[in-house]
């Protein structure tokens, strides 16, 4: 069985800066397992900019934040599985992989999880009706458009304005979707001034506040959803061909799901599967110091 | 036109069954499937219970072919290579009434010939299943009632047809049924074909099937249930199959841990209002309350979908009746319909493939069993039921079973490749045959690389893929870079 002091799984901005911070720390063996073809996380479909300003001082796009940060992994003392998925640990520190390399068993002595977020799903809101096609959440839009080049639909609805929900809805308007409406629950958009100017003032795309989605009409491609107006009740339908949704994170940390209520000494958490950071600056600043501390422990130092 | 001994027409679970069963006999079979796939109508969405017989009145070809088809699942199963798991059920009461419905169950299905049947108190029940809300009167309890894998048992029966010269006619919607030569001539959109005898296995389309060679006798009033399902955190609320007999009149809450660990509730009782399968506020609303005071502690955030299902309640042209026994009708020379199947439909699939087929099988002259036909199919590799060392292998042998798919089902990119070899062309035939995208992450991370294959595999450009048949392509705006 392979034998490290470090096992970090998921290999974006925080599992990657988690452990070039452990593995500068001194003598200590690190191995990063991401499921993706690439490093990065996330990063690589946020191709808008704003990324960075607070650590690199500069305004960078996703792609560019990640290659900073991977440029650094080159030469670093970090062996990078990719396609690999951690599919489960074990209280004796035992990790299983998986990966078109080979399925192992793989011991550790120390674990950092920075495994990102997954979103909410529609299934998780009381919305009835049929379940047709084109009803995607933003992150799978995000993908959809940036790294495959597929254009998911002609006229959106865009349910949730936090950032992620605004971004998406100006990426489907520059690439010719017609997006009628974002819709917030709330009486004010979730996401940041910025973004609210950028992408929805300057697409003239309508924030649509005090209302959900209540209802999927369509019986093979969505055709519509009925609009609730929460302050009056009033319900209306709105014709659309794709409803995204951007109804925010939910930390990935089913890994430690079999390992008891408390999460493990030896196990931390990282990044946005520790909380859901608004900007990655502050996750890569969080992941140094986590990995600093976890490298000087392995080494007696901590 | 090609001709054929026995055309089945519909490729649900009663069609597939019907098609492997006929085979068991020296006939040239094909199945008439009006979509692209099999398991795409009715068979799509039900609890996935097996159940044990005792629900029904005795006498009726329903118990008969239940109480046997139950007890001879394990094996169906195995010969099938799919799995399934008999984890008993336990119907509860809360009071008098519903203490009675359970009593006159019990002797029912001692009548009717279910073994192992037995009243708990309501304390051994709350014992035994510790989440059910205090207050239990009484409950039966079925060692044999059984959860499927309703979609993995479809596909499994259409392969085993396949498997044994079942000529495959997908893309082909019956239009017409004309009497010729002593058979009839099939018109589909796919073209004509003759056959000595059809089996109209169509589902919520059997009754217009029929009355295009026969008059009426059957009709089909389709019903819609819904349903919800809860992730993976939820499945060990219960270790058996809860039926909850309510001690007002209506339906009780049923809760079925299923096979991948997570926990299904419904179905509702609806009659059909509006698109046959959408979901209601006042179905899911039911399904909330219920749960809500049967299984109080049941967090109901865990719920990852909701979806609604249809099943066709038959009833009789003449009395406008509703008809509660099977009603499998012979209109005319070589003519059958099994109209309006439903619950235990999924039950007797098989049985009632295997009870008709002996008969048209007789009426062609054709009794003798084919020695050629072959009950087995191998089951697809599932690298998360192997043992480390058995994966390890599997790895090392080929790399696709390394990359994982899906996250939240474990779902490695080789099944993927093996559902579109053995006949996926949807993204929701790839999830009915895997599962992918049914976890709690509901495809968030998985459509674009399931789509990915697709594209690959079919040759067709990801913007003609389809999640669920004709009229859902998932991509719809257009070539990228184009306006």
């Amino acid at each position: 069985m392979e034998k490290v002091d470090l096992l970090v799984v998921g290999g974006g901005a925080a599992g990657m800066s988690a452990a070039l911070a452990a593995a500068s720390a001194g003598p200590v063996s690190v191995l990063l397992a991401d499921r993706e073809t690439r490093l990065g996380g996330i990063l690589p479909q946020c191709i808008h900019h704003g990324f960075g300003l607070g650590y690199f001082r500069r305004d960078l796009t996703g792609p560019e934040y990640a290659g900073r940060i991977i440029a650094q992994m080159e030469g670093a003392a970090v062996s990078v599985r990719l396609n690999t998925t951690v599919l489960s640990l074990s209280q004796r520190r035992t990790a299983e992989l998986s990966g078109p390399t080979g399925y192992e068993t793989i011991s550790f002595r120390r674990l950092i999880l920075a495994a990102g977020c997954r979103e909410r799903t529609i299934g998780s809101l009381p919305v009835t009706g049929t379940r047709p096609a084109g009803v995607y959440t933003a992150g799978l839009v995000q993908r959809m458009l940036n790294l495959r080049h597929w254009k998911p639909g002609r006229r959106a609805l865009v349910l949730g304005s936090g950032d992620l929900g605004l971004i998406v809805a100006r990426r489907l308007a520059l690439e010719g979707c017609q997006v009628v409406g974002v819709v917030e629950q709330k009486g004010s958009c979730g996401g940041m001034v910025r973004n609210y100017r950028s992408c929805l003032m300057e697409q003239n795309i309508p924030l649509i506040t005090k209302a959900t989605v209540t209802r999927l009409h369509g019986e093979g491609r969505l055709t519509g959803v009925t609009l609730r107006r929460l302050d009056s009740g009033k319900e209306e339908r709105v014709a659309c061909d794709t409803l995204v949704t951007a109804l925010g994170l939910i930390p990935e940390r089913e890994l430690l799901a079999g390992l008891g209520d408390k999460v493990p000494g030896w196990a931390s958490l990282c990044g946005n599967c520790d909380y859901v950071h608004d900007i990655v600056d502050t996750v890569t600043t969080q992941a140094e110091e986590l990995g600093r501390q976890v490298g000087l422990e392995l080494l007696g130092r901590g | 036109m090609e001709r054929y001994d026995v055309a089945v027409l519909g490729g649900g679970l009663l069609g597939c069954f019907m098609a492997r069963e006929l085979r068991r006999y020296p006939l040239k079979v094909v199945l008439a499937e009006a979509r692209e796939d099999v398991c795409t109508g009715i068979s799509r969405a039900n609890t996935a219970i097996v159940y044990t017989g005792c629900d029904t009145r005795p006498g009726t070809l329903k118990t008969r072919l239940c109480v046997e088809a139950n007890r001879g699942f394990d094996t169906l199963c195995r010969e099938l290579g799919v799995p399934f798991s008999r984890r008993g059920s336990l119907m509860v009461s809360y009071g008098p009434r519903a203490d009675r419905v359970l009593q006159n169950k019990l002797l029912q299905g001692m009548e009717n010939g279910v073994e192992g049947l037995r009243l708990l108190s309501g304390r051994e029940a709350e014992e035994q299943e510790r989440g059910l809300a205090p207050g239990v009167s009484s409950a039966l309890y079925a060692p044999g009632t059984g959860v499927a894998d309703p979609w993995g048992l479809c596909y499994a029966a259409w392969e085993n047809a396949l498997a044994n010269g079942v000529a495959p006619w997908l893309g082909a919607p019956v239009t017409d049924l004309l009497p010729e030569h002593g058979g009839w001539r099939v018109v589909t959109l796919r073209g004509e074909l003759w056959a000595a005898a059809v089996v109209n296995c169509c589902g919520l389309h059997a009754d217009q099937v029929q009355e295009l060679a026969a008059p009426p006798s059957v009709r089909i009033s389709p019903e819609k249930a819904d349903y919800l399902m809860l992730d993976e955190g939820a499945g060990n609320y219960v270790g058996h199959v809860i039926f909850h007999e309510p001690e007002e009149k209506g339906k009780g809450l049923t809760l079925v841990p299923t096979l991948e660990g997570k926990l299904l509730l419904g179905p509702t009782e609806e009659g059909a209002a509006g698109p046959a399968s959408a979901t209601t506020t006042a179905g899911l609303g039911r399904l909330r309350q219920l749960a809500a005071q049967v299984a109080p502690q049941l967090d109901l955030n865990l719920t990852i979908r909701s979806f609604a299902g249809v099943r066709p309640r038959p009833y009789s042209v003449v009395s406008a009746r509703s008809i509660h026994d099977f009603t499998i009708t012979n209109p005319a020379r070589g003519l059958w319909s099994l109209i309006g199947i439903k619950t235990p439909g999924l039950t007797c699939a098989q049985a009632l493939g295997a009870w008709l087929a002996p008969q048209v099988a007789e009426t062609l002259g054709r009794r003798e069993p084919d020695p050629t036909f072959r009950p087995e199919r191998k089951a697809p590799v599932r690298p998360r039921t192997m043992s480390r060392e058995e994966r390890a292998a599997l790895v090392a042998r080929d790399p696709a079973y390394g990359r994982i798919l899906c996250r939240c089902g474990g779902i490695t990119e080789g099944e993927v490749r093996d559902a579109i070899r053995r006949g996926a062309v949807t993204l929701d035939g790839v999830k009915r045959r895997v599962g992918t995208g049914l976890g709690r992450c509901q495809g968030s991370f998985c459509t674009d690389r399931v789509m990915e294959l697709l594209s690959r595999m079919l040759g067709a450009p990801p913007e003609d893929l389809w999640k669920d048949g004709p009229g859902s392509r998932l991509l719809t705006g257009g070539r990228y870079g184009e306006g």
